[in-house]
């Protein structure tokens, strides 16, 4: 490691005396630099931050005394050292008063020069320090304060509702969410606030107050702040214990739980519905058997077989109706591992069509097909697509009349690749185009009656269309049709 | 059970599921009743005011979730109506365990209705229940 040199000014118009005490110090390993005169002193002085500056009293320019406040003013922890023949108790204690560290009286001996440097390099050193400290101390305090600021910041920039109330229940911290979320616009620091928060909030944070013995536990409620889920929140309040360990207050933690309550209550009333649906027909096979069983109603031997197939009907539906329900259940959880692969669309329609074939000649339905030529690609998993079109195409068989049409036609039309699958069906009323992808909805008139379904085959169709960014649409005209259009976006 | 030398009761039965309208009413009809049924809530509405039955048994959830609370409450409403007994079906104990009646006064206000049954139904129970309810009427 290098040795660090005190670094030393003479400023002396004695040139011999210059010189030699140049010598000296350089020998004792001090870094020294020399000026002639006053005015080139303070000039060096100010440029370089001497470690020690010896001035000599009297100069032609200028005098020591000048040179001294000069330096002073300019590095006031420069350590200087007034040296002069014309020694008086005045000029010593002036030198003193105006910053010198000390007077050497000269001629000098080395020896008297050294101890005065080497005690005012010392003194140096420890001006340095401390000033060295006081910039650290400073630097850290004001970190202190930008951090303060960064926390209140992050604090109110939370979605989530914060709040603090000491043990008397005063508020002494909040941050707009929380006022936003319980509605206190006025409300100050100081405020004794759990007579006003809504009850249940209040109750937690007393329950925390109230017991001195208190753990470290948070306790959590929701709350529903505007009626009929209009706002829900979960609240947590936790207690805020001294250095010490006693309480000091509760914080309370409030976030929006709005939008999953929502979700949970749809999901509710379908698993209801679900639950419908399910029990209906498993009601109508129990009634069918009680009958059957009932030796007071004496059921003949061809109306036992009649109920028997009907219960086997139902319980046929019953198996498609979980089927289908597994399927949205997979859909939703996406659970269904897709295999997505380059499809012709026009191909899947006329497959379908060809599946269908006996379910066509039951009803001696015709169906007439367009496709265009050179169709894009649809990149997408070639089971939800068949699903998808036998879904559209066997409703247009079920709900088609005896010998009526199903016209097919598919094509692309801007980023689409449309499909458009048009019966002579029976066709619905505007009330019932509305519901007709809802789950288990189901037309019910004169014309459905015998015909089965679960309720949720469109429902599926529509998930699955939407689900590739694609969409259904309906035309239809009670008695006389239907038109279900698909449009798929295909791969550029 | 209603007495042979009087005139059998008429019992208009609602419901949207054929096979449970044919149970029913076959049950009904094994205990001397006269039924009549609808499917819908509309239907049922013009077939009550035609046929002016002595009682009426709906099932719960047609078409829509309430409907039959709604076809209820117009039955109860309705001038003639409101002098019949009117049974409620439901399928929601099977399912959810829980048990439906009509108990207190808030309860008798808001559903409008004398008795719930649960499906598939006890004959033996319902036309029980239904000649209480005759019995209370005629005095």
């Amino acid at each position: 490691m290098e040795e660090i040199r005190p670094k030393v000014i003479i400023i002396d118009d004695e040139k011999g005396l210059r010189i030699g005490t140049q010598r000296l110090l350089q020998s004792e390993n001090f870094d020294v630099d020399t000026a002639e005169n006053g005015l080139t002193g303070i000039q060096m002085a100010k440029d370089v931050d001497y470690d020690l500056a010896i001035i000599d009293l009297k100069m032609p320019d200028i005098d020591g005394i000048t040179v001294l406040k000069e330096i002073k003013k300019a590095r006031p922890n420069t350590v200087c050292f007034i040296a002069t023949a014309y020694a008086s108790y005045d000029t010593a204690i002036e030198a003193t008063k105006l910053g010198a560290f000390t007077y050497i009286p000269k001629p000098f001996t080395p020896e008297e020069l050294l101890r005065n440097l080497n005690a005012g390099y010392e003194r140096r050193i420890l001006i340095l320090e401390s000033e060295r400290l006081k910039r650290e101390r400073e630097e850290r305090l004001l970190e202190l304060a930008f951090e303060k600021s960064r926390l209140n910041t992050i604090v109110n920039s939370l979605a989530d509702g914060v709040f603090v109330v000491n043990k008397d229940g005063e508020l002494v911290l909040f941050n707009p969410a929380a006022i936003k979320f319980i509605e206190l616009n006025d409300i100050i620091l100081g405020e004794r606030i759990l007579g006003i928060l809504p009850p249940k909030i209040s109750e937690l944070i007393e329950k925390i107050l109230g017991n001195p013995a208190f753990e470290n536990k948070t306790l959590s409620a929701e709350v529903e702040l505007k009626p009929d889920r209009g706002l829900v929140v979960e609240i947590k309040c936790s207690p805020v214990p001294h250095p010490d360990g006693s309480l000091a207050g509760v914080v309370a933690v409030l976030s929006n739980i709005t939008e999953t309550k929502k979700i949970e209550y749809v999901k509710s009333q379908f698993v209801s519905m679900v639950a419908h649906e399910l029990k209906t027909p498993m009601a109508a096979v129990l009634g069918f058997l009680n009958i059957i069983l009932n030796p007071e109603l004496k059921t003949t031997p061809q109306q036992q077989a009649d109920y028997l197939n009907r219960s086997k009907n139902r319980l046929q539906g019953l198996v498609e109706m979980v089927n289908d329900l597994l399927d949205i259940s997979r859909m939703e959880m996406k659970t269904k591992q897709r295999e997505l692969k380059e499809l012709n669309i026009g191909e899947i329609v006329k497959g379908t069509v060809d599946f269908l074939e006996l379910e066509l000649k039951k009803k001696g339905i015709t169906v007439t097909s367009k496709y265009q030529e050179n169709l894009p690609v649809f990149k997408a998993d070639n089971n939800e697509v068949t699903r998808l079109f036998t879904n559209i195409i066997g409703n247009a068989i079920k709900y088609n009349k005896d010998n009526g049409t199903i016209d097919v036609e598919v094509y692309t039309n801007k980023n689409y690749i449309v499909t458009r699958i048009a019966d002579t069906g029976i066709g619905m009323k505007p009330e019932d185009k509305a519901k007709l992808f809802s789950e288990f909805f189901r037309v019910k008139n004169e014309y459905t009656r015998s015909i089965g379904g679960t309720g949720l085959g469109l429902s599926i169709v529509k998930r699955i269309a939407e689900s590739y960014s694609g969409r259904i649409e309906v035309e239809s005209e009670y008695t006389k049709g239907s038109t279900f259009t698909i449009y798929l976006p295909f791969t550029k | 059970m209603s007495d042979k030398t009087k005139t059998p009761k008429k019992i208009l039965l609602v419901d949207d599921d054929y096979d449970l309208l044919e149970q029913n009413r076959m049950l009904l009809e094994s205990k001397g009743y006269t039924v009549v049924t609808a499917d819908s809530v509309e239907s049922a509405w013009k077939t009550f005011k035609d046929e002016k039955p002595d009682a009426a048994v709906l099932d719960l959830i047609m078409e829509e979730h309430d409907s039959g609370f709604i076809l209820a409450h117009k039955i109860k409403r309705d001038a003639y109506g409101k002098t019949i007994p009117v049974f409620l079906l439901t399928s929601a104990t099977m399912v959810t365990g829980m048990k439906f009646g009509v108990t207190t006064g808030e309860e008798k206000e808001w559903i409008n209705c004398d008795a719930w049954f649960n499906k598939p139904i006890n004959i033996d129970e319902l036309s029980t229940k239904l000649e209480e309810c005759f019995e209370t009427r005629s005095m």
